[in-house]
């Protein structure tokens, strides 16, 4: 019995903590798959889930796509926000899946409550190894900052995403939906921030 | 003092999306969006809602646009007042609809189940957003168990699509029978995005006509006995359009007889995709009208499968019923489910994978895919991960009131507390919040257990919830003279929610100014003698008011009031306000006094030093207040 079976989907899970953004990278997802002609389901997690707690997304895309989670071990795609959170999803992850993590530490709470360390990026990326070896870790914080805004660490992601030659999605799809959703004087940032991580992205794979 | 109120800079997409007045446009839309865009096509002219996740976005599309679509909406106090709101102007001839979460409709309740006698003149719709796996509620209560209870019809989207679709019929039906429909969704349809094409939209008739009918619409007894059997006949007409629903069908023919499948809502997508993952060809009836069901099309889909695997979520409410229509249609049929052997779990949401696994064990079929292989892996990795629960945010007033309440109080108070953020107050190290039921339980739960044990009792409640269902209890204490203290935390907002307006912020749902009503006053007009006003950030003076408090003969309110820092700092960015955080200086003994006391996510240690992320602290200096080395400093930001 295999961890993967082929099918016509395309699967992206985000994950992230609560205020990074997750849940509109995902709808700039879906809206670019929309754009398209493309059938797509995006789940989100609201609420009380939400306040700085984990968040996960996922974005499925295809013909036959009725439910918004992506099975376990199916992810084409694993775009995690934050080391930690990457690692708490690595059960959607198996052999073909891509991972591009940012290596921006969020620490939790409970790290320094019960006075334990935050694991070496090394150890993480050891980690994602047992399920996948493709890894590509994106200096999402440098990137942003150097776009205009740390805010825009988001943006490198999709980024890095978009530059993975498998994506369903074109460029110009994912672009065009970034400048629709995101609040018109932020666009320019994240714009550029998009691109460096297309840019940092292509460099590595 | 100024409020901090704006929705004009919410990050999400502009709502300005579902007014488009193009008829086969294709949009991406949560299913709660789809459910705004079906109000503008249903021409409804009133909406009504209390937020609660996963039902928010539909009151909340529909105040962003409400003066643009010429509707009216509005924030009702809560569910009960919405249901009333609504079923008076539905009375008047007008469409109406209530957006509410699942336990809403325990609060709406007492309306609903006599609005069903009375009927409604202009169709109204009732969305309950149930919450299977618990992502944002304190139970996760199955409400299709309320249309079997109320005889109300009831819809069941499984998608945005028929979200939107459902919306405009639910309003059809309740115009043909006279009276409210149910509409079910679940956290999984409410926040899952899909693929919507639009209709075309119908402009709201905003004014009707009260006719009076007193034995139509005044429930006496000798007025509501006869209304029984009318609301039984209506059931009965309802059950004839379910039989010929088209959201009643089979979606898939399949090539073995053997074997059939019956769903409805989220479960049904988990249904098809795990019959394609087992390579299971079965014929499949959709439900969308799930109540009432279609008995006739059901007992004809019976008589023709010798196995019947039905799948839903939570509890077997499909199933109890196809069986006892089996009885009379097809007594030899075989039905599996959840009822006697758990084929698929009765708690917590399903999967593509729980689903697979159910109808795996059904067929004996073999799972494609090595989930236990994948289980065994993960367990590695997870064994190892701290956990991330959701908690206060770094900023939050709260943290600053819970703070002061166990420095005052410690272990000899005891803490019930309430819906809403400040539920987060239960973590280590606040530990504030003992025992928490339902919107505004905390002051009568206070109250009780005050006689019980004598002790020092606080109940903690926000202020929208204070307004939804806490002043009951407050006139409880009074009257019967309980000795609690009532802390209502206000933040100015109902922010767990997503930052809606409540009768004490001086906004509405149309983004009008309106009356403000201050917590402190309804305390004294409610007769509490003891009533204070504090700042949770002037640490001395909420103290100080905290230790009095405990001194009163009688109840007490002490009102905290700070705006939530979401907003603040929202509405200090846009109006290009220098922020402020927070910095350890060379003075920190490393004695962790913060981290222990706090528990703020915006103080980290690196290398045994505690440190201040400035990325994520609010600059609110709860933590230069309680630095006992004055070790820490707010600086401005560049």
């Amino acid at each position: 019995m295999k961890e993967r079976i082929e099918t016509k989907e395309y699967n992206i899970v985000l994950a992230g903590v609560g205020g990074q953004g997750t849940l509109l990278a995902a709808e700039i997802l879906g809206t670019a798959a929309m754009k398209e002609g493309l059938n797509v389901r995006v789940s989100e997690i609201h609420g009380m889930a939400q306040r700085g707690g984990a968040v996960v997304s996922d974005v499925r895309i295809g013909k036959d796509v009725l439910a918004p989670t992506v099975l376990d071990g199916q992810a084409d795609v694993l775009l995690g926000f934050e080391p930690l959170e990457t690692l708490r999803n690595l059960r959607f992850a198996s052999e073909k899946t891509l991972v591009i993590m940012s290596d921006d530490k969020v620490p939790p709470t409970e790290l320094a409550a019960k006075n334990k360390k935050y694991p070496k990026i090394e150890e993480i990326i050891e980690k994602i190894h047992r399920f996948t070896d493709k890894v590509v870790v994106v200096e999402t914080r440098k990137l942003a900052k150097e776009a205009g805004s740390i805010l825009a660490q988001n943006s490198v992601l999709v980024g890095a995403l978009a530059a993975s030659g498998e994506m369903p999605l074109k460029v110009e799809s994912i672009t065009e939906a970034l400048q629709e959703l995101v609040p018109a004087k932020y666009v320019e940032v994240n714009l550029k921030a998009f691109n460096l991580g297309l840019e940092r992205a292509k460099r590595q794979t | 003092m100024k409020l901090f109120y704006n929705r004009e800079n919410k990050v999400l997409p502009d709502s300005r999306v579902l007014l488009k007045d193009k008829p086969e446009e294709r949009v991406l839309l949560l299913g709660n969006e789809a459910i705004a865009r079906g109000i503008l096509e249903a021409g409804i002219a009133i909406v009504t809602t209390y937020p609660g996740t996963p039902a928010s976005e539909i009151g909340d599309s529909i105040s962003e646009i409400a003066k643009e679509a010429g509707l009216y909406m509005e924030y009702s106090t809560n569910e009960m007042v919405a249901t009333e709101v609504a079923g008076g102007a539905a009375n008047c001839g007008i469409r109406a609809l209530t957006a509410m979460k699942h336990v809403g409709l325990n609060v709406a309740a007492d309306m609903v189940m006599t609005l069903a006698y009375a009927g409604v003149r202009g169709g109204y719709v009732i969305v309950t957003a149930d919450d299977p796996e618990c992502y944002s509620s304190q139970n996760e209560q199955d409400n299709r168990f309320y249309a079997l209870l109320s005889n109300l019809p009831c819809l069941e989207p499984s998608s945005s699509q028929e979200a939107k679709d459902m919306t405009v019929s639910a309003i059809e039906i309740s115009e043909k029978l006279d009276i409210p429909v149910l509409l079910r969704t679940t956290t999984r349809v409410s926040h899952t995005r899909g693929p919507v094409e639009y209709g075309k939209l119908t402009k709201p008739r905003l004014k009707g006509e009260f006719i009076r009918d007193v034995k139509r619409l005044v429930m006496v007894p000798a007025y509501s006995r006869p209304k029984h059997p009318v609301l039984l006949k209506k059931a009965e007409m309802a059950k004839e359009i379910s039989e010929t629903s088209p959201y009643n069908k089979v979606v898939h023919e399949g090539k073995s007889s053997e074997l059939s499948m019956i769903s409805s809502s989220a479960a049904c997508n988990y249904m098809q995709e795990a019959a394609n993952l087992l390579g299971i060809d079965a014929d499949i009836l959709k439900l969308g009208m799930t109540h009432p069901l279609p008995e006739k099309k059901i007992g004809q889909f019976l008589k023709k499968h010798k196995k019947i695997v039905v799948v839903e979520e939570l509890e077997p409410y499909l199933e109890m019923q196809v069986k006892a229509i089996a009885k009379d249609y097809a007594p030899n049929v075989e039905v599996y489910g959840k009822m006697n052997v758990q084929y698929f779990p009765r708690e917590g949401e399903l999967s593509t994978r729980t689903v697979a696994a159910g109808l795996a064990k059904i067929t004996g079929k073999k799972l494609p895919i090595d989930f236990e292989g994948i289980d065994e892996k993960f367990s590695e990795i997870a064994k190892e991960l701290p956990a991330r629960p959701p908690i206060l945010c770094a900023g939050c007033p709260h943290r600053a009131s819970f703070y002061l309440m166990r420095k005052a109080y410690g272990e000899k108070a005891l803490y019930p507390t309430d819906i809403g953020c400040y539920a987060l107050g239960i973590a280590s190290p606040l530990n504030i919040g003992d025992i928490m039921i339902c919107m505004g339980a905390s002051l009568g739960m206070a109250q009780g257990i005050n006689r019980a044990t004598d002790r020092d009792t606080i109940a903690i409640v926000g202020d929208s919830t204070f307004f939804h269902a806490a002043i009951p209890g407050l006139v409880n204490a009074v009257y019967n003279n309980s000795k609690i203290i009532v802390a209502v935390l206000d933040n100015l907002t109902t922010a767990m929610t997503g930052h809606q307006p409540h009768p004490g912020t001086g906004t509405t749902g149309m983004q009008v100014p309106s009356e403000r009503i201050l917590v402190e006053k309804v305390a004294e007009g409610c007769g509490i003698k003891y009533v204070r006003v504090v700042d949770p950030f002037k640490t001395k003076e909420t103290e100080a008011v905290l230790r009095e408090a405990s001194q009163q003969s009688g109840p007490s309110v002490i009102v905290f009031r700070s705006p939530c820092t979401l907003i603040a700092l929202r509405e200090k960015r846009r109006k290009g306000v220098e922020l402020v955080a927070c910095r350890i200086t060379e003075k920190c003994t490393d004695c962790m006094a913060c981290i222990k006391m706090l528990g703020c996510p915006a103080i980290v240690v690196e290398e045994g030093k505690a440190r201040i992320d400035e990325a994520l602290c609010g600059g609110c200096g709860l933590c230069v207040a309680v630095c006992p080395y004055k070790a820490i400093e707010c600086v401005k930001l560049k």
